[in-house]
């Protein structure tokens, strides 16, 4: 089953064109990596992807229910109601972590599921001990996120994301804002989401990772997909911008 | 937990300051049984004829007059002390019946309407005893104060009056109070100030009268009278009725004994 | 007039004081935020209203503020105003520390992350919930102290009721000094002043520490 799909998309931030016709699928279970310089488009198209930015022209769906048509060149997005629906159906991992600073751990967890999606208060705190046990944290339930490391910080966004139990989930840059060496604890947390079968996007500058871990890597170049294909065709690739890429990220 | 207790302090506030606003409706406005309510709008830092009394109450020649008006005619009093800057306001909206407080006529006549003149008053000039100002003329160069939209201001500020004099003054300095002119006074950075010869008298009583003196040579004589807003001469008559009652029955003459202004009175009977 | 008169006529005067200035606080706190709101809204008239009203309480003096809310009844609509004096003085107070609770309000708004209704956006709260849940609370942690220094600042215009001839606790204090002639009243005036302060900072100091359980 596709589970995300988009066509066409084009976005611009004034006279910047920042998106230049885009197409994409993801599919059930499926991990995929979008690498590319930084100004590439790949955070725009993420974003477009999770409806933070509206996309110029596209269509956009999720689990082939539509969230966005092309109707005479120009996007027509559905009625809040309906986006609302589809927005239950992905989560976000942000590259600056975003929990709420006044929330425990705990809370930034639980707080959605119970007061958004109305769920049961004692499951909720079953699941959130078990996402933290997942995640390596048992013992942080009640600090609040200011006494955390940052790696720590970002396992628990990706506990607080996946307590809504999406079924697409996406990374920004999920290791940009963290220091080397606490890159390696988020990395470990999101191979093992790779192993469960959940479907990810990840947008990401570490190669070695995304090679590892994606069924399919998407290498993005000044608005438009250069390259595609699964890990070793795409670093195998002749094109040029890609091995300046690569070449760049070795030096 | 915490919601509840902030919740309690907000209902806690509100009723307090509800209160604080009832309570004070109440006692403004005891007309509860169905009495007209006669406002009279005073200056409360204006002793003797307005002023606080011993027990913290409003009083003084002219509020004691208009609470005997008010029980010969069955009327009930509100005594509203007013800004004395704000008194055309106050009365021409309504908030105030009357200004009845040492309130000069002369030269106002035609802006309000007035009942009999019931205090001869003179403007007078007060300095410190030591101050080597005996006459008028020694005020050349100096530092006269006056209470800003008071009859003494106006009289210095006349053509026809004392403008000639007040030219030679170094400074007319325009005060709020008594209070503040005569501890500016104390404190030299005024060297006199011009009032009225009732207040006058009050203020060296009180202060002392071997520390300051009123001049021989008086600024003018003018009148005292209730001032109504232009054109309620119904209830100016009235009040002018009762006036002259209270002055055959003697209470009137009584009041001014009290209050040390028998020679300063002047409603005729 | 005996000592225990005047502390008592003093007294009687700070409770209008008091009732003033906690009037002015219940309805002026959440007043501030609709015309932050209206300041901060797209829709480019509410926006207009918002900064003209801002701009103008903020720019002319509250006495004078007072005195056209009181007499204006009567100037422009020949309305008399008999029992008007204490709602004008509430009123003049409410839309003139609104005005400036505003703009506290949106400096607070403001302060807060992109990244935080982003967030919020995602895990599928919807506006009010943003809002109440989320922002609201940072908001209140950064403006504490803005908002304390303007609530002491209250407590001492509460004075500025003298120019309606509302008997509050400084007009009684002029009163007594009148009849005293001594300036002794002031004095009392400014330790009662004081130890309101005092009891406010107390308060707001303990309030701010109650979030200082995150960073």
């Amino acid at each position: 089953m596709v589970y995300l799909k988009m066509n066409h998309v084009k976005k611009s931030f004034g006279s910047l064109e920042v998106l230049k016709d885009i197409s994409l699928q993801v599919n059930q279970g499926e991990v995929v990596s979008i690498i590319g310089p930084s100004g590439s488009g790949k955070s725009t198209l993420l974003r477009c992807a999770t409806l933070l930015e509206t996309m110029d022209c596209g269509d956009l769906s999720y689990l082939e229910k539509s969230a966005a048509t092309i109707v005479n060149n120009k996007t027509v997005y559905e009625k809040p109601a309906r986006l609302n629906e589809i927005k239950s159906i992905f989560g976000l991992v942000f590259q600056n972590f975003n929990l709420f600073p006044h929330f425990t751990v705990m809370k930034n967890i639980t707080d959605a599921p119970i007061h958004v999606q109305k769920r049961k208060k004692n499951e909720v705190y079953q699941e959130a001990k078990n996402l933290l046990a997942q995640m390596g944290l048992s013992d942080k339930e009640d600090y609040y996120p200011y006494q955390l490391s940052g790696g720590q910080q970002q396992r628990v966004a990706i506990a607080r994301a996946l307590a809504l139990k999406p079924k697409v989930l996406f990374f920004d840059e999920p290791t940009s804002a963290l220091d080397p060496e606490l890159t390696g604890e988020v990395l470990k947390v999101i191979k093992a989401l790779a192993e469960t079968k959940m479907t990810m996007v990840i947008v990401t500058h570490e190669m070695e990772f995304a090679r590892n871990i994606s069924d399919r890597i998407i290498f993005m170049d000044k608005g438009v997909i250069a390259v595609q294909g699964t890990p070793e065709e795409v670093f195998q690739s002749e094109h040029t911008r890609m091995q300046e890429f690569l070449g760049k990220l070795k030096r | 937990m915490k919601k509840q207790l902030l919740c309690g302090v907000i209902v806690v506030s509100l009723a307090a300051a509800l209160l604080a606003g009832c309570k004070k409706e109440d006692k403004d406005s005891d007309n509860k049984d169905g009495k007209k309510t006669f406002t009279v709008g005073f200056d409360a830092e204006y002793p003797p004829y307005g002023y606080m009394d011993d027990n913290g109450d409003y009083t003084g020649f002219d509020l004691e007059l208009a609470d005997e008006v008010c029980k010969l005619k069955g009327w009930s009093l509100k005594k509203q002390p007013i800004i004395w800057d704000n008194k055309d306001n106050e009365l021409n909206s309504g908030s105030i019946d009357c200004i009845w407080n040492g309130f000069t006529m002369n030269k106002r006549e035609n802006k309000y309407t007035w009942s009999d003149p019931y205090v001869d008053n003179s403007q007078v000039i007060v300095t410190k005893t030591d101050s080597g100002i005996k006459e008028l003329k020694d005020l050349a160069d100096k530092t006269v104060g006056v209470q800003a939209a008071s009859a003494a201001l106006d009289v210095l500020q006349d053509k026809d009056e004392q403008k000639e004099l007040a030219d030679t003054f170094k400074t007319l300095q325009e005060f709020a109070d008594y209070n503040t002119a005569f501890v500016e006074l104390e404190a030299g950075s005024v060297d006199a100030i011009a009032m009225d010869i009732g207040v006058a008298q009050y203020q060296l009583n009180s202060r002392g009268s071997d520390k300051f003196v009123i001049l021989d040579t008086h600024l003018n004589t003018e009148k005292y009278a209730i001032g109504f807003k232009k054109g309620n001469a119904e209830l100016c008559k009235e009040v002018n009725e009762a006036l002259h009652t209270l002055k055959k029955n003697g209470t009137f003459d009584k009041l001014a004994e009290k209050y040390e202004l028998t020679d300063m009175v002047c409603l005729e009977e | 007039m005996s000592f225990s008169v005047i502390l008592s006529s003093m007294a009687e005067g700070m409770e209008r004081s008091v009732g003033i200035f906690f009037l002015t606080l219940i309805f002026s706190l959440p007043l501030g935020f609709l015309i932050a709101f209206g300041r901060m809204s797209k829709n480019k008239l509410l926006q207009a209203i918002a900064r003209f009203y801002i701009s103008v309480l903020r720019g002319t003096p509250l006495m004078l503020q007072l005195m056209v809310v009181y007499f204006a009844p009567y100037y422009l609509f020949g309305f008399s105003i008999g029992n008007w004096r204490y709602p004008a003085i509430i009123v003049g107070f409410v839309i003139n520390y609104s005005a400036y609770f505003a703009e506290i309000y949106r400096s607070g708004i403001e302060a807060i992350p992109k990244g935080q209704y982003e967030a919020a956006g995602i895990l599928g709260y919807n506006r009010i919930q943003t809002f109440m849940k989320i922002i609201l609370p940072q908001v209140i942690k950064i403006i504490l102290p803005s908002v304390t220094n303007e609530i002491i600042t209250l407590v001492k215009d509460t004075s500025l009721a003298f120019s309606l001839s509302y008997m509050e606790m400084f007009s009684i204090a002029k009163q007594i000094a009148a009849r005293e002639t001594t300036l002794m009243p002031f004095a009392i005036a400014a330790l009662f002043y004081y130890v309101f302060n005092l009891l406010v900072s107390i308060i707001m100091e303990w309030i701010e520490k109650r979030m200082n359980y995150y960073r």
